[in-house]
């Protein structure tokens, strides 16, 4: 069977360079004005819109398809600005995305213009709370302050302080959570164009123990990489013994940071 | 200059990669997309395979991580 559909990876503003390999795959780009899109012909028998439908209920399928996507992007991402197309934007034919592009030319040359030489990068930050819970009296005030009360306190009433301070340490553990979540933030504000915050994830989506309590997006200069790395570091390394653990990803092609607006 | 940067980047879950592909970029804009309802039940899919014990030992291990080549 003829593969008649279109699968757009990105768009991008200058032309590709594809390796022996790439054009095997059967990438290409296809040029409309001063944008390059960047494309694979692919087949109903895969992506019928209820081929797709289905194709995506098996996970395996859809993760080596969604890594060729990413893979494509961020190749593409090394020589050129990119907008991302997100997975499984399909075409039937170059009349209809060219009709696309003529909508939406003015928005794709504002991203193009706003996105050049970034990166996404991905902050997640986590507390393993029963770190923190053991060093809750050197970091907390009135904990310590508590822990002496009780220490000083009949039997009876040091029961009921006890149980005061097991509320205060919950209380106390928010915020440092938030003041540790904000200071990150805004260094990685400090460092990015723009940024986004997600919700956060919880622990059977992330697979790991500690709880997590900061999931942001970032857009930084390429030309800042290198700094945001060794910031984030510093931050990690601070903190790290009261339980608190950043994790990033990246470079990302620019996925959280397109919206785009039909011409009027 | 990346080789610097790739060592600092986590490999990448299947979550976060299908978070960024499936939501965010261009969206429902081609002829084919996939529906919002479609991606509710990719999710729907995917936490039932990471809430498998077998795949949470994968998770904690490694293996069943996707990594990221930007520099390749």
């Amino acid at each position: 069977m003829m593969n008649s559909l279109i699968y757009t990876y990105c768009l991008s503003n200058s032309p590709p360079e594809f390796s022996e390999d790439d054009k095997e795959q059967g990438l290409k780009s296809l040029r409309f004005d001063d944008f390059f899109v960047i494309i694979k012909y692919v087949s109903e028998t895969e992506f019928s819109e209820e081929n797709l439908k289905k194709n995506i209920g098996d996970l395996k399928w859809l993760e080596e398809n969604a890594r060729d996507h990413i893979r494509v992007i961020s190749m593409i991402m090394e020589h050129s600005t990119v907008i991302p197309f997100n997975f499984g934007t399909i075409y039937q034919s170059e009349n209809n995305l060219k009709k696309f592009i003529d909508d939406y030319s003015d928005s794709l040359t504002e991203h193009l213009i706003h996105l050049e030489w970034k990166e996404e990068w991905a902050v997640k930050i986590y507390c393993d709370r029963k770190v923190l819970n053991k060093q809750i009296d050197e970091l907390s005030e009135e904990a310590a302050a508590l822990e002496m009360q009780i220490m000083a306190s009949s039997p009876g009433k040091a029961f009921l302080l006890k149980r005061k301070k097991t509320d205060l340490i919950e209380n106390e553990m928010d915020r440092l959570c938030k003041n540790y979540g904000q200071d990150c933030f805004n260094e990685c504000r400090n460092l990015s164009e723009s940024t986004r915050l997600n919700n956060l994830l919880p622990k059977e989506f992330t697979g790991r123990e500690d709880t997590m309590i900061l999931n942001a997006t970032l857009l930084v200069r390429k030309d800042r990489t290198i700094e945001f790395i060794s910031v984030i570091r510093g931050l990690k390394n601070k903190y790290s013994d009261h339980g608190f653990d950043i994790e990033i990803t990246g470079p990302w092609p620019p996925f959280s940071f397109i919206s785009m607006k039909e011409k009027k | 200059m990346y080789d610097n940067v790739i060592d600092q980047s986590k490999d990448i879950t299947i979550l976060e990669l299908l978070d960024r592909v499936l939501n965010k970029g261009v969206i429902l804009k081609g002829d084919i997309v996939i529906s919002v309802a479609d991606v509710d039940l990719v999710y729907l899919g995917v936490k039932l395979m990471l809430s498998s014990v077998e795949t949470m030992e994968q998770l904690k291990s490694g293996n069943a991580i996707l990594p990221i080549n930007p520099g390749k």
